[in-house]
């Protein structure tokens, strides 16, 4: 291996592309970079920077993942013990579902399993077998853990491979207008408000709109199973739709950032063509967006349930949920670690890949600065204006309208049409502009009374989100654990350890999304510190005699406060749904309330009689989600 | 040495292919009407490993693989099936079994007397033991008299329901292979019935013809079965023609299909509004009485069941064809004036309907005069809770009948003092002393009539509000005849079912 000297401390801006090129190309990422105490040539020690990575040895990040998978498993071993529900009792559930729960029954089910040795013993127990390769035998089944485990896991990654393959191509268009833009040189920007709505669609509504379209009015795929790779293209288009939108807004924001880095003007200058500077915009706009896009897809199979239901796909969400709700300990232990093992693995993936495609400019402090920030066009404004006008309309003429009266009709269907005659402002007789729900509700009403409380709660939740990603960001090392442990965990889980904890308490359910909601956040604030210290301007605030907490909050952190802030607020539908998805834990909004979770949830088994009842709520999502992208866009450029 | 992104591209490919290779191994789905093959959607996967002492007994029957010594026939009457004969012998707590001759499992081996012995008595060995086995203490062994011919099946008391019982699929004889030394029972390859068993996971199985079958081969040449927890999806199947027969088909969506393929079967299951008799607003049996004369059932059935059920006259619905002519009148007490009492009003999310049912129960009481609040959670996030009494009304669809086709049970542990399952909290000595009267009864009219007697107590008590009772709404694609609308759920394809 050859180490070229190449670069380090030099000038951002490379003087050609293709030495630039080369440059990254011959320095291939080295494990035991960086070793402290061994000086590198060409650059004063002094002046190295204390970026991210040079603090960031491998003891570090594993410590802190063994700890928090260690941590997260015990946790799971004594949530029977939290919850107070009585494994014996919900393992009968599991096999016989109304057996009467006699105290024999129950004893006969205790002593099989071991119960009465106590949570601890058990735990000891399980930590032996993991020890020796064996996951134990599932409490309801009876058959061993293992095998069953690793068939589901393989399904989960086959259909995470083929999300992936659909959030490629969904990347791919969301990105490339704003790649040719910024390749022609224009200072132009997206808002993203098509990616943002791509986000705010529900799995489970695609889910389902994909089965009916792709299965019953084509007849092209299968409705359900798993057989071969027909299969897996509803569920993966469902899975990946959503996470494209996502991670292609990221991106097409980070590529028009790195628009506005100096270089962009040299390689202008240089006559580098087109192509070539996309190829390079790509490649510094990627690596910080790598440890997103492990987590989303990591995501996808721990958090694909609501996918994996409607299409009998045996992941590992749905026996990991399945395990979850009947206390099957061995299986719910075996698949969470599974799960989390995925999650780092992925985590490590993520970071090498990083540092080989960023290593030598983020190890020598030399990572440009945009100059200029990119300029919102006029659709901007239009888009966002459009958003609100909506979610205006919506809620002032539904605060108009009951949301509880059932008297409506049930699943009447959208009328304009206002009754003439004295009931004129009881109500009752009221247009339906939305259509009624199924019990008969007027859905206008509902949407515009729920709007208050759901956009509050998920907007709050959002910020709290953004804070706590923001804080524990800023730790790298001791966080990487507990980043991909809070992502990979199914988000059940922190459902059902909250409502263990407190019961269905008010704020249960804000805390259960919060309690994995700060993560992907936390994660983009580890990859766009390390970028920020990177920067020479950054990194050489030491040597001013800059101390490092000014260092950090004047001058780091409002350098990722603005993508963050995208960032976090594209999440705000995803909050608003996983407050209601709680709700079969009794936590979250309770029915008859009309939080926009609810008022969707309950509509799902009318998507296709009465698709009124979904499309309301579902385009409020949306509306709520583009304002708040485009929102954030406009505030960032002022 | 190959450039690092063509590796990482190979790699890429590699791994992709690999992965499809992930697939299920059951190669091209079986697509209805393609053959002579059932494609079956049911609702739930098998939970505990398809072993007959759970609810996975039901899947087993449901698909004719593993039988029973005796069948129920439609009025609930016990009927010859691996048994020939059955009769009480003159001690009360025993009775004889002829066990029939000529029958082979699937593995080959022969049906005999101590393959029964060792299968039932595997049932009152497992831990727990099946539910039908509940409070019943059996033994089961050959007939000194009739050697190789007959059983003798004992209990601790006298049972009158003995053959009932023995119609249970959680009492289905398997071959002796299917019995593991560490009490996990596989049924694969091992029962009776004319289709054999040959695989099963957690989203499919698969069951082919039995040739060697004791009643003639079946004709159909076997049964493919998904496991397809969504609603929609299953609807979707039989839209798409993917499957011929379908489980469970949600009211949402029964109308979206075509009349004639849509079967709707009534089940012995109530919903039921469970009011807390022991503390609350519902303690006071005027406002139990409030809500009962407050609650109109017909909105609720033209409304959230599409029509799709039947109005509840008592706890027993037309599943149970005799309870309505053996219904009596009852005296109701008066109510008193609700003024603003406040209820929680409970129910659970598993059952789709419910929480619908809630909704309109919550207008309604409201309309005379109660304050609502609702919990709605998932059953097993709720079932505690109920039992403990920490809500003031319960909505529960309740399996009235499990296995043997008897309703006492059911009513003893929802109503009895020392009920297992008594969210109404009611304690009433009258209840009980008919109740225990009602159990002692041998199967047939005067039992029907102390039951009867039982159901006026408990609904006079106001204890429990009968709403309506649910039916079943089965798919059927057309392409096979034959195949059974059965309210207990114990059959669905059989040796009779046949291409259209």
């Amino acid at each position: 291996m050859i180490k070229t000297r190449f670069g380090y401390g030099r000038s951002s801006a490379p003087a050609t592309p293709g030495e630039r090129a080369a440059r990254f190309r011959r320095v291939p990422y080295r494990p035991g970079v960086p070793r402290p105490g061994v000086p590198r040539p060409g650059v004063p020690r002094a002046a190295r920077p204390r970026t991210a990575v040079a603090r960031h040895g491998w003891s570090g990040p594993a410590l802190s993942r063994a700890g928090a998978v260690l941590a997260v498993v015990a946790l799971v071993g004594l949530l029977p013990g939290l919850s107070g529900r009585d494994p014996a009792l919900t393992v009968l559930r599991g096999r016989s579902a109304e057996q009467e729960a006699t105290p024999e029954a129950l004893a006969a089910i205790r002593a099989q399993l071991g119960l009465d040795a106590g949570p601890f013993a058990l735990l000891g127990r399980w930590l032996g077998g993991v020890a020796r390769g064996d996951l134990g035998v599932s409490w309801v089944s009876g058959r061993p853990v293992l095998p069953d485990l690793l068939r589901a896991t393989g399904v989960s990654l086959t259909l995470m491979t083929f999300a992936a393959l659909v959030a490629l191509v969904v990347t791919a268009a969301l990105t490339a207008p704003a790649l040719l833009a910024a390749a022609r040189g224009s200072r132009r920007r997206s808002g993203g408000a098509l990616a943002a709505a791509l986000t705010a669609l529900p799995e489970f509504l695609l889910a389902s709109v994909l089965l009916l379209i792709g299965a019953v009015a084509l007849r092209a795929f299968p409705p359900y199973g798993w057989d071969s790779a027909r299969h897996a293209v509803l569920p993966a288009l469902a899975l990946g739709l959503p996470a494209g939108g996502l991670i292609g807004m990221l991106l097409s924001d980070a590529v028009s950032r790195a628009a506005g880095e100096p270089w962009t003007a040299t390689w202008a200058a240089a006559g580098a063509g087109r192509a070539r500077t996309a190829a390079a915009l790509l490649r510094r706009a990627l690596p910080g967006l790598l440890p997103q896009v492990a987590l989303v897809l990591i995501g996808l199979t721990g958090g694909a349930v609501a996918v994996e239901r409607v299409f009998a796909v045996p992941g590992l969400g749905r026996v990991t949920l399945g395990a979850a709700q009947t206390q099957d300990l061995p299986v719910l232990q075996g698949g969470v670690l599974i799960l989390l093992i995925l999650g780092a693995g992925a985590g490590v993936g993520a970071e090498l890949l990083r540092r080989a495609v960023l290593g030598p400019a983020l190890r020598a402090g030399a990572l440009p600065v945009a100059a200029h920030a990119p300029a919102p066009h006029r659709g901007l404004w239009i888009t966002a204006g459009a958003a609100l006008a909506v979610l205006t309309v919506l809620i002032v003429a539904g605060l108009a309208g009951d949301p509880y009266a059932a008297g409506r009709g049930r699943l009447t269907a959208p009328s304009w049409t206002v009754a003439s005659g004295p009931d004129l402002f009881t109500g009752s007789a009221w247009a339906l502009p939305l259509g009624a729900d199924a019990s008969g509700r007027d859905l206008l009403a509902r949407l515009g009374h729920g709007a208050a409380v759901t956009i509050g709660t998920a907007v709050l939740l959002c910020a709290a989100c953004l804070l706590l990603g923001l804080l524990i960001g800023l730790l790298p090392r001791a966080a990487t654990g507990p980043i991909e442990v809070a992502n990979a965990a199914p988000p059940v889980l922190a459902g059902l350890l909250v409502a263990a904890v407190t019961g269905p308490a008010a704020g249960a359910a804000a805390a259960a999304v919060l309690l994995v909601g700060w993560a992907p956040l936390a994660a983009h604030t580890v990859a766009l510190v390390a970028e920020a210290r990177a920067r020479p301007h950054i990194a050489i605030l030491p040597v001013l005699g800059v101390g490092p907490a000014r260092a950090l909050w004047r001058h780091v952190v409002p350098a990722v406060l603005g993508p963050l802030t995208r960032h976090a607020v594209l999440r705000i539908p995803g909050i608003a749904l996983a407050l209601a998805a709680l709700g079969f834990l009794g936590l979250g909004p309770q029915p008859p309330a009309p939080d926009w979770g609810l008022v969707l949830a309950e509509g799902m088994p009318y998507v296709e009689r009465a698709p009124w009842t979904v499309l309301g709520p579902c385009l409020s999502l949306v509306a709520l989600s583009v304002l708040a992208v485009t929102g954030s866009a406009l505030g960032r450029t002022r | 040495m190959p450039h690092p992104r063509v590796r990482l591209a190979a790699a890429a490919a590699a791994g992709l292919l690999l992965l499809t290779g992930c697939f299920a191994d059951a190669g091209e789905p079986a697509t209805a009407g393609g053959d002579d093959r059932i494609a079956l959607a049911m609702l739930l996967p098998p939970r505990s490993g398809l072993s007959p002492f759970s609810d996975d007994a039901f899947k087993l029957s449901r698909w004719s693989t593993a039988e029973t010594l005796v069948t129920l026939d439609a009025a609930g009457a016990a009927q010859p099936a691996l048994a020939t004969a059955f009769a009480p012998t003159r001690d009360p707590r025993t009775w004889r079994f002829e066990i029939r001759q000529g029958v082979t499992f699937h593995d080959g081996t022969p049906l005999t007397v101590a393959s029964v012995v060792a299968a039932l008595t595997a049932a009152t060995e497992a831990s727990p033991r099946p539910r039908i086995l509940d409070g019943v203490d059996l033994t089961v062994r050959p007939d000194p008299a009739a050697p190789g011919t007959a059983v003798l099946v004992s209990t601790a008391d006298a049972d009158p329901l003995i053959p009932q019982r023995l119609s249970s699929p959680q009492l289905s004889i398997l071959a002796a292979g299917a019995y593991g030394a560490d009490g996990v029972v596989n049924p694969v390859g091992r029962g009776t019935g004319p289709f054999t068993l040959i695989s099963s996971n957690t989203t499919t199985a698969t069951l082919d013809r039995y040739d060697g079958y004791w009643g003639g081969p079946a004709e159909v040449a076997g049964i493919d079965v998904s496991f397809v927890p969504d609603g929609t999806a299953r609807a979707a199947a039989l839209r798409a023609g993917t499957a011929d027969v379908v489980e469970a088909i949600p009211v949402s969506q029964a109308a979206l299909l075509d009349a004639a393929r849509v079967h709707e079967v009534p089940m012995p299951r109530t919903n039921t509004l469970y009011l807390n008799t022991a503390k609350g607003a519902f303690a006071d049996a005027g406002l139990r009485a409030a809500a009962r004369q407050a609650i109109k059932r017909e909105p609720l059935v033209a409304n959230v069941y599409e029509g799709r059920a039947d109005i509840a006259a008592g706890l027993l619905g037309p599943a149970l064809p005799w309870a309505a002519g053996a219904r009596l009148p009852r005296t109701e007490t008066a109510a008193k004036p609700v003024g603003g009492a406040e209820i929680v009003l409970a129910t659970f999310t598993d059952r789709a309907e419910l929480p619908e049912v809630a909704v309109q129960l919550q207008q309604q009481l409201e309309a005379a005069g109660f304050r609502v609040r609702q919990e709605v959670r998932e059953y097993a996030q709720i079932e505690a809770d109920a039992l403990a009494g920490a809500f003031d009304a319960f909505i529960l669809s309740r399996a009235t009948v499990l296995d043997s086709g008897d309703p006492v049970a059911y009513m003893y542990s929802d109503f009895a003092c020392a009920g297992s399952f008594n969210i109404a909290q009611l304690c009433d000595p009258a209840v009980d002393a008919a109740l225990t009267k009602a159990a002692g009864i041998v199967a047939g009219p005067s039992r029907h009539a102390a039951i009867m007697e039982a159901e006026r107590l408990i609904l006079q008590s106001d204890a429990a509000i009968p709403l309506l009772h649910e039916r079943v709404i089965q798919g059927e694609s057309g392409a096979f005849t034959g195949v059974q609308r059965d309210s207990r759920e114990r059959a669905l394809i059989t040796a009779g079912t046949a291409p259209a």
